[in-house]
Order: structure tokens, then C-alpha cells, then sequence
């Protein structure tokens, strides 16, 4: 999966989640959604985890610092035999 | 998982989206499914789509305990909202919840919870001493452990009146220590199972166990676990578990409020033997020894037995001529029900959905005790269609399924077992012979009279409590105000000294029915209101609703009271009772939509004359 494809799926996810409705783009972050919490992230990564069939290592999605960066993080776990 | 359609119904307003909302919730077993799902609830609120008018009251829930609550929170608010119970939430922060419960004055007190759910922390669960450290060390390590969760849920219980329910301890599922593990009570595998095991059996009537091994057995042990949202964010296990967990406990809070089904109503071709008995014969059914599926069709058979046992009562519902349906049960060696294990027997070319309001209204239950199970889809169907308030179970393809989908439904689970559930049959099944006299006989005084009928009455009392609120917490038809009573608050309605509580026993020459009516008063000055006032409807209109009323009154002037005032609350359940109290001689004072006051002066009351014996009543201590 490409960038643009992964930032796709991922914002079907975060429309069956939120309340307000969140425009997806490399360079947002939780910090500018207010209802991206750190309790709603838990809850979240669960799902993006099944979505993509990936499975992050202990504490390396919080140094992700926005969107795209999480993306390639998807895409780096992707590839992972 | 599909949710366009949910989503669409709440884009455009439709309150069907909450009877969806609660299809999916029920049915859905991922992590990802229940978080779109609470999300969307949350979304609806916000769209301000009301799901009922009115709303129902709010449960006070605290739930505190040795890990992260969220998400498992979430989840427990979405899985009792669904069922019409919302929540109110307290929450108690990260592993503080020893001093939660043990300081005064703080604010779990404060919130005067009805259920306080309690995760205590599973790493002070462990034996510190040597794994070859003699068994009496750890066994009183282990005793230790037991005994102070049992005082902190006593503690708990105790200051804020409400039921409580705790985890107990998962069991590792890692290898580590090898066989040595089931050799010393000084691993973590043997320590917990003993800590388990102790705690349940020393589990107080107060005391429910959410239990956290049998679910983690249940789903198997490596995927409960997850080290990685333990260290990332303190949680319990992995998502998969949290559900099981959230289910659970959401299971055990609606319990509290909610009797199990009464009634399993069986079809019997397919059902309780292979094959169609009118086609194939008494000789051509599969049960039996003889073929994996007749074992498979008698092993179905015997859980049903073991149902009966435990108090749930059998009936048939199935489309066939009566006597060809009777033989198998009369004639064939290898059927383990007999007719006589059945309160009621319907093998007729009614449609089923007809058949089953005719037996509830024959076995005075609400349709909503019964539970069906057929293995054909339109039979089901039928059902669902026309009498919706009818649980029913649709069997799958594979007979050896059968008891499993039983075993799993949830339906017929006892919180505490009576001695009185394991007569409920003989009882209903002398109240069809009962029936039949009744025809017999024309003059209703002369039938009362010939039943020989003896009641006792009681003030609550300690070894009727689990009784009580079971029958509170079930009785819809006759009951003035359906006010429902966890055991803690039936225990508080004995302390209180502006209370009382008595029940009647009643028994006659056909049986003993048990515990049948229960009546809560308050009494000021020279007013006794009557805040509870219910009976089970196997004994109507036999004068039980006569002498409970001279009894109400007789506690009354022992009370210095003038008056009895009744208050009848609507429920879609008890029209029965609407106009019960103007028919017993009270006068009606405030009439509205939502409820109806009456008044007794008791100046002038005369005790009712009845059939009834009374051989003991309420209170006999007190003079009067």
C-alpha cells in the first residue's frame, strides 16, 4: 500500500469514530483533533492494528508525531514478513 | 462488518437505529465492531436521537480497580445502555482503589453507587516466599490474599449498601516453571487457582464473581494476554479479552435487575430426535446409543434434564398429531424426557406463534419468560414476527451443537439456586390438576374451601433474602409499582425502622406453592404507604390479596396509623392491578398518565373473610 491508499483507509476508521468530522492529511495530529485523545488513541490503534493486519511494537507509535508519520509506520510494518 | 446501514438510519433521524444498534451490539464479538458501535451510540446522543421516552433511570456504577479503566468502561456503559440500562459512572483513578473503599468520607461514598465493580490488581496476587517453601506457608499466603479482598468488598458493601462484584486472577499461559508448576502452591499458575477457588466459595450473597479465569480459559490463555497494552497503557489484557470482560460484567449488572426466562419451550422432530417421527415411525428416529447422531440427539435430551433440575421449566410446542408425537415419549427406550417432565404439551397444526400465547396465558407467565427452540427458520420466523417478546434460539445444522448453543445462551442462568426452583415443576403441574377441579367444581367458595389452603406470613428475614429479591426482581403482572430490589436493598429494608416487609407462603392439598407475595410499607406519623405490593399469579383469586390486606392493616394499628395509601405505577406489564386497589375498598385520591394514588381510612375496615388458614403473621413479637 502507498501513502495516499493507507491515509484512505485510515480515514474510514476515523469517520466511523468520531464525532466531528476529521480531514485526513500527512501533517495533522492528535494534538489538533480534540476528540483524539489518549484514551480514544488506545481504542484506535486496536482497530487500525486489525485494519491493516500489522502489529506496532511496545511504545513506537507515540513517537510518530502526525499522520504521515504514522503512515509509513504502517507501511514499514506492512512489509514485515 | 457492515455499519453503512446503521449509519444511515442515524443520518436520518430514525429512532429504528436503536433496535439496530442494540442487533449488532448483541451480536458483535470484535474489539474494532464494539468501539464503532459505542462510537456511533455516542454520535446518536450528541444528534440528540432520543432511544426512549422516558428514559430509563440511571444505574450508579463505580468501577475502580489495579488497571486502566478505558476502554473497558466504555464498553460496559455501551452493553447495558443497549439493554435499556443506562449508566451513571464513577471512576476510581489507577490502582488507588484500596484507599477508595477504606478511607471515609471520600468520593466513591459520596456517589453512593448501586454496583461497585472492583478489579483488584493481579500482580499482588503471587507468593513471595520460595517456590519450596513447605504448602502450609503459601497456603496461608493464599488464605491471606482471600481474606482481605473478601474485607475490601465487605468494606465496600457495607458503607455504600450497593452489590459488588469482583475479578478474580487470571492464570499465566506462559510455560515458565514446566511441570513443576502443578507441584508447589507457590507458582502463580497454583496460587491463583486456590485464590480463585477460595474466593468463590467464600463469596458472601452481596459478593458476585466476574470471573476472570473462566473467561480467559474460555478464550485461551495466550489470547488474553497482551504485555505490550501493559506497558503502553496499563490494560487488563488483550481487546479480545476486554470484550469478554466487558460482556461479563455487563452480564452480572443486568442480572442484578433481571429474572432468567422460566419457561424452554422445545420443538420435537429434528429438536429432541433425528428424523420426523410421523414419517419414519417409532422405529426409524435417530436416539440413541446406536448412531453418533441419536447419542448426539439423547446427549441434547440430557441437558435439557439437567435444566428441569435446576428449576427451569419444559414444554413442547411442536407441529404434529398429538398422538403420534406422545408415542416416542411413552414407548421408545432411549428418550430421557417423559411427558411428565413437561408443563405443558401443544402438538396441534396451530401456527406455533398461537400456541405459545395460548401456554402462557395457561401457565399465567409473561410471553417474555418463554424461550424457543426449533431447528426449522420459518418456525423461528414466525415467532420473531408475532410474538416478538418471545426469546427464541434457532438450532444450527450439526445435532452435536445442540447442548453448546444451549449452554451458551445466557438465558437460564441462576444467581443463587433455591430450594424452591427445583419444585417449580410439581408446583405448575399441580396447578393444571387444580385447573381441572376448578371446572369441576361450580361454587367458587365451596373449590377454596376443598383446597384446604394454609398461609404463613413473615417480616423479611435473613434466610429469605435471596428469595425475596429474586421474586421482586421478576414479578411483572401482579405488581402495584415493579419496584425492583437487589438482596443489599431488600437487607436494607430489614434495618430500616420506618420499613416493613412481609411475605406469604401458601400452600394446600395439592402442594406447597412457596414464597408468593411480598409487601414493603413505610410508615409516618398515621401513614403507612405501601411502596411494594406484588404476587405471583399462579395463586390468583384465591384470597391471598384478602388476607395480605388484613394483615397491611392489622401491622397498621399496631403502628398507630390511620391510613393506608397505595400507589399503582403503569408498566406495559400490569394492567392487571390497574383498578386493583379501588376493588379492594380504597378510594382513588390523584389519578394522572403516570400514576394512580388511593386511600384506605382504616377506622372502618373489616377484615375480608377467606379460605385461607393463617397459620403464622408478620411481626409476632411486637404487641398489638
Amino acid at each position: 500500500m502507498n501513502q495516499a491508499e493507507v491515509i484512505t483507509q485510515l480515514q474510514t476508521i476515523f469517520d466511523a469514530v468520531f464525532l466531528e468530522p476529521v480531514v485526513l492529511t500527512p501533517a495533522i495530529s492528535a494534538k489538533d483533533v480534540p476528540e483524539w485523545d489518549s484514551l480514544m488513541h488506545i481504542s484506535l490503534m486496536v482497530s487500525v492494528e486489525k485494519a491493516f493486519n500489522v502489529r506496532f511494537r511496545v511504545g513506537e507509535v507515540e513517537n510518530a508525531k502526525n499522520v504521515g508519520e504514522f503512515v509509513n509506520l504502517i507501511i514499514k510494518r506492512q512489509l514485515e514478513p | 462488518m457492515n455499519h453503512g446501514p446503521l449509519k444511515e438510519l442515524l443520518l436520518q433521524h430514525r429512532p429504528e437505529f436503536w433496535a439496530q444498534l442494540q442487533a449488532l451490539t448483541r451480536s458483535a464479538r470484535d474489539f474494532e465492531e464494539l468501539f464503532f458501535l459505542s462510537s456511533l451510540r455516542k454520535k446518536a446522543h450528541a444528534r440528540e436521537l432520543s432511544p426512549m421516552k422516558p428514559p430509563p433511570a440511571k444505574l450508579r456504577l463505580a468501577m475502580l480497580g489495579g488497571y486502566s479503566l478505558y476502554p473497558l468502561r466504555e464498553f460496559i456503559e455501551h452493553l447495558c445502555e443497549v439493554e435499556s440500562l443506562p449508566i451513571e459512572l464513577w471512576q476510581g483513578d489507577y490502582d488507588n482503589y484500596v484507599s477508595e473503599i477504606m478511607d471515609d468520607g471520600n468520593e466513591l461514598h459520596a456517589f453512593a453507587p448501586q454496583v461497585v465493580f472492583l478489579l483488584p490488581a493481579e500482580r499482588r496476587c503471587v507468593y513471595t516466599g520460595k517456590l519450596t517453601d513447605p504448602r502450609s506457608l503459601a497456603q496461608t499466603a493464599a488464605q491471606h490474599v482471600v481474606d482481605s479482598l473478601l474485607e475490601l468488598t465487605q468494606k465496600a458493601h457495607e458503607k455504600t449498601g450497593a452489590e459488588i462484584i469482583t475479578t478474580n486472577f487470571m492464570l499465566p499461559a506462559r510455560h515458565d516453571l514446566g511441570a513443576f508448576r502443578a507441584r508447589t502452591l507457590g507458582s502463580d499458575w497454583s496460587f491463583r487457582k486456590w485464590v480463585n477457588l477460595e474466593l468463590g466459595l467464600a463469596a458472601p450473597p452481596y459478593l458476585h464473581i466476574c470471573d476472570w479465569e473462566f473467561l480467559a480459559h474460555r478464550l485461551g490463555g495466550l489470547a488474553a494476554c497482551d504485555e505490550r497494552s501493559w506497558f503502553e497503557s496499563k490494560q487488563p489484557g488483550s481487546p479480545a479479552l476486554l470484550v469478554a470482560l466487558a460482556r461479563e460484567a455487563a452480564q452480572l449488572i443486568l442480572a442484578l435487575r433481571r429474572a432468567p426466562k422460566k419457561v424452554l419451550v422445545l420443538d420435537l422432530d429434528n429438536t429432541l430426535w433425528g428424523g420426523v417421527v410421523a414419517d419414519d415411525g417409532l422405529e426409524g428416529i435417530e436416539l440413541g446409543d446406536t448412531s453418533p447422531r441419536g447419542e448426539a440427539f439423547k446427549a441434547f435430551q440430557k441437558y435439557i434434564a439437567s435444566l428441569k433440575q435446576r428449576g427451569v421449566l419444559l414444554a413442547v410446542c411442536s407441529k404434529n398429531d398429538l398422538a403420534r408425537a406422545a408415542e416416542p415419549f411413552e414407548k421408545h427406550p432411549d428418550m430421557v424426557l417423559k411427558m411428565e417432565d413437561f408443563v405443558c404439551f401443544q402438538a396441534n397444526w396451530e401456527p406455533k406463534s398461537e400456541n405459545l400465547r395460548a401456554m402462557a396465558s395457561e401457565l399465567n407467565l409473561g410471553l417474555d419468560s418463554l424461550v424457543f427452540v426449533d431447528d426449522n427458520p420459518a418456525e423461528i420466523e414466525i415467532v420473531r414476527q408475532f410474538v416478538p417478546e418471545v426469546t427464541t434460539i434457532l438450532l444450527g445444522p450439526n445435532p452435536s451443537d445442540y447442548v453448546a448453543q444451549l449452554a451458551d445462551c445466557r438465558l437460564f442462568e441462576p444467581r443463587s439456586i433455591t430450594g424452591e426452583d427445583a419444585e417449580r415443576t410439581s408446583q405448575y403441574r399441580s396447578a393444571a390438576q387444580r385447573q381441572a377441579l376448578e371446572a369441576s367444581v361450580t361454587d367458587m367458595a365451596a373449590y377454596l374451601e376443598t383446597l384446604q389452603m394454609e398461609a404463613i406470613i413473615t417480616e423479611f428475614t435473613p434466610v429469605d433474602v435471596p428469595r425475596l429479591s429474586q421474586l421482586i426482581n421478576k414479578s411483572n403482572q401482579f405488581n402495584l409499582t415493579t419496584r425492583r430490589r437487589s438482596e443489599a436493598e431488600v437487607i436494607a429494608v430489614m434495618n430500616a425502622p420506618e420499613e416493613i416487609g412481609f411475605s406469604v407462603r401458601l400452600k394446600d392439598r395439592f402442594g406447597d406453592h412457596g414464597l408468593i407475595s411480598i409487601v414493603v410499607g413505610t410508615h409516618a406519623g398515621e401513614t403507612l404507604q405501601i411502596d411494594t405490593w406484588l404476587m405471583s399469579c399462579r395463586v390468583l383469586k384465591r384470597g391471598v390479596e384478602a388476607e395480605v390486606l388484613n394483615e397491611l392493616v392489622r401491622l397498621a394499628k399496631v403502628l398507630n396509623c390511620q391510613r393506608l395509601l397505595g400507589t399503582f405505577l403503569p408498566t406495559p406489564k400490569n394492567e392487571m392491578v390497574r383498578d386493583f386497589y379501588g376493588q379492594m375498598g380504597f378510594t382513588l385520591t390523584i389519578e394522572s398518565e403516570m400514576k394512580r394514588e388511593f386511600e384506605l381510612r382504616l377506622e372502618n375496615f373489616q377484615p375480608i373473610p377467606t379460605k385461607i388458614k393463617i397459620a403464622r403473621r408478620a411481626y409476632e413479637h411486637w404487641h398489638g
